[in-house]
């Protein structure tokens, strides 16, 4: 999160990607960081059991919401 | 009640605005940053495999941190801050 | 309504304090002003002095907002240059508090007092160490926890996302048993004058009881503490890691008295705890292991009895003694591991 809020910070508009079960702590760092409209991109957990195609799985559920995040609508 | 103390610290961070957004990903420094969670790397190939196939990004730029522990090192935040328009960190789990 | 008498309004603060969820679940002392005056008169620094910024939310703790903790805590005034120090140590970038704040895993600061300090204070460093009942370990390793809450922000279940926790999340604080060890106390070890009092920081799990009543050698105690020490972490996670050993003064005494010196503890368990290469693969489920071409130049990566150590140095095993003079019982704890981005032990000096 610290990564993320200082490249927003830095205008550079950013898309951080974290499992749902870091929704909340996120949210709490997000705040704490004084960004508390930086939301994260919530990814299915969990991550380490899954093989790389899974993984791969993944990233393409939430690719779109990465463009989104970043240029501000859908693409 | 009397006075009573707050053990909480203000948060050091006074609220700040979201930077701008692009208008798209066409011809434009993508950073990767991959916080080095096991696996992450996987979701990380994948990002870059759609990236270029559904855009014509000017460049990507793929950065590991060398620990999810700590922030990244002044050095990849610095490189990244110059020369990218956009970035993509993951995958904390 | 108001209450009128101060014992009702005793009550009403402690529920305040509950709601405000700043408390670890216990009822806290209400930090009220006279209660602050008293801590605040036991520092010579001044309450707006940051002493450290406390990671995750790098909250600024400055000497009041460490007072307040204190008072919540129920430490006595004279525990205040303590728990000063012991934030210290904590924000000290080798603890890597901001990694293990955050962690999945178990471990969580534990507090290690070292010097005069240990009998000025009643710091309990003898049986039942790891136990209640003292003021000082209780409350001092207490407020050190409310200000990692507090202050640092890691609430459990948001930011602290310990997948277990443990109970030394409520307090983890001893006193060495200098005077039960027969070898040099952690503060001399790392270049203190033995009247210099000093906290260390050590990240770890839950102490693990291993008994060994019979053996009279070193050898032998060791040998039973090493085959516990063994599935620290996981059983197939080698060549990783740091770990604890407080040994009970008996087992201290007795290694001593076999002619064993604290290094030669920790050689013996670096060399002796290890297990075979094929034993610590990866398996073929995906479970974790040792991989291969992860190995170190000096392990023949190619030979699958080639015997892999379970800590990559002797100096990835820390050696104090405390406890009970009764019992021949040691306890071992796994740590957040070594090296670059896991977490080591920091001492500071304990400034009154």
């Amino acid at each position: 999160m610290h990564d993320g809020i200082f490249f927003e910070k830095a205008g550079i508009p950013s898309a951080v990607c974290a499992t749902t079960e870091f929704s909340n702590a996120a949210l709490a760092q997000a705040k704490a960081l004084g960004l508390p409209d930086f939301k994260v991109i919530l990814v299915e957990h969990p991550i380490q059991p899954l093989t790389a195609e899974e993984v791969y799985g993944r990233a393409e559920a939430v690719f779109g919401q990465m463009v989104e995040k970043v240029t501000g609508r859908l693409q | 009640m009397p006075k009573l103390y707050d053990p909480t610290a203000a948060p050091k961070q006074a609220g700040a605005a979201l930077a701008a957004r692009l208008p798209d990903l066409h011809d434009k420094t993508v950073g990767l940053l991959d916080i080095s969670k096991a696996k992450g790397n996987f979701f990380l190939d994948r990002v870059e495999e759609i990236l270029t196939a559904q855009f014509q990004p000017r460049a990507i730029i793929r950065r590991m941190k060398p620990t999810f522990a700590r922030p990244a090192p002044e050095d990849i935040r610095r490189e990244l801050a110059q020369d990218c328009d956009v970035l993509i960190e993951a995958l904390a789990d | 309504m108001p209450h009128d008498t101060p014992l009702n309004a005793e009550l009403d603060a402690i529920e305040y304090y509950f709601e405000q969820g700043v408390t670890d679940g216990l009822p806290v002392v209400p930090p009220t002003e006279e209660r602050m005056q008293s801590m605040l008169a036991a520092t010579s620094r001044a309450a707006d002095e940051v002493v450290a910024l406390v990671p995750p939310n790098f909250g600024a703790a400055s000497v009041e907002k460490i007072a307040v903790n204190a008072v919540m805590a129920g430490c006595k005034p004279a525990f205040l240059p303590v728990v000063i120090a012991g934030v210290r140590a904590m924000c000290d970038d080798r603890v890597n508090l901001h990694g293990v704040q955050g962690t999945t895993h178990t471990a969580t600061p534990l507090f290690i007092v070292n010097g005069p300090v240990r009998q000025q204070l009643d710091i309990n460093c003898a049986a039942g160490v790891f136990g209640s009942g003292w003021r000082a370990n209780a409350t001092i390793g207490r407020a050190l926890r409310l200000i990692m809450m507090n202050i640092g922000g890691a609430l459990p279940g948001e930011i602290d996302k310990s997948t277990m926790g443990h109970p030394g999340k409520y307090t983890y604080c001893i006193g060495e048993y200098e005077e039960q060890n027969p070898w040099a106390p952690l503060h001399i070890e790392h270049g203190y004058a033995p009247e210099q009092s000093t906290i260390s920081v050590y990240c770890c799990d839950a102490p693990q009881c291993v008994s060994n009543h019979g053996s009279r050698t070193a050898r032998g105690i060791l040998d039973t503490l090493g085959a516990s020490m063994a599935v620290g972490w996981s059983d197939t996670t080698y060549l990783a890691g740091n770990y604890i050993v407080v040994l009970g003064p008996e087992h201290a005494n007795s290694m001593a008295a076999d002619g064993m010196s604290k290094q030669d503890v920790k050689r013996y368990l670096y060399e002796n705890v290890r297990r075979p290469l094929h034993e610590l693969l990866p398996g073929p489920d995906g479970r974790e292991g040792v991989k291969r071409d992860n190995l170190p130049g000096w392990l023949n990566a190619a030979d699958d009895f080639s015997l892999i150590p379970k800590v990559s140095s002797p100096d990835g095993i820390i050696v104090v003694v405390a406890g009970g003079t009764a019992g021949r019982f040691s306890v071992h704890m796994c740590g957040w591991g070594g090296g670059a981005g896991r977490s080591e032990l920091a001492t500071v000096p304990i400034e009154t």
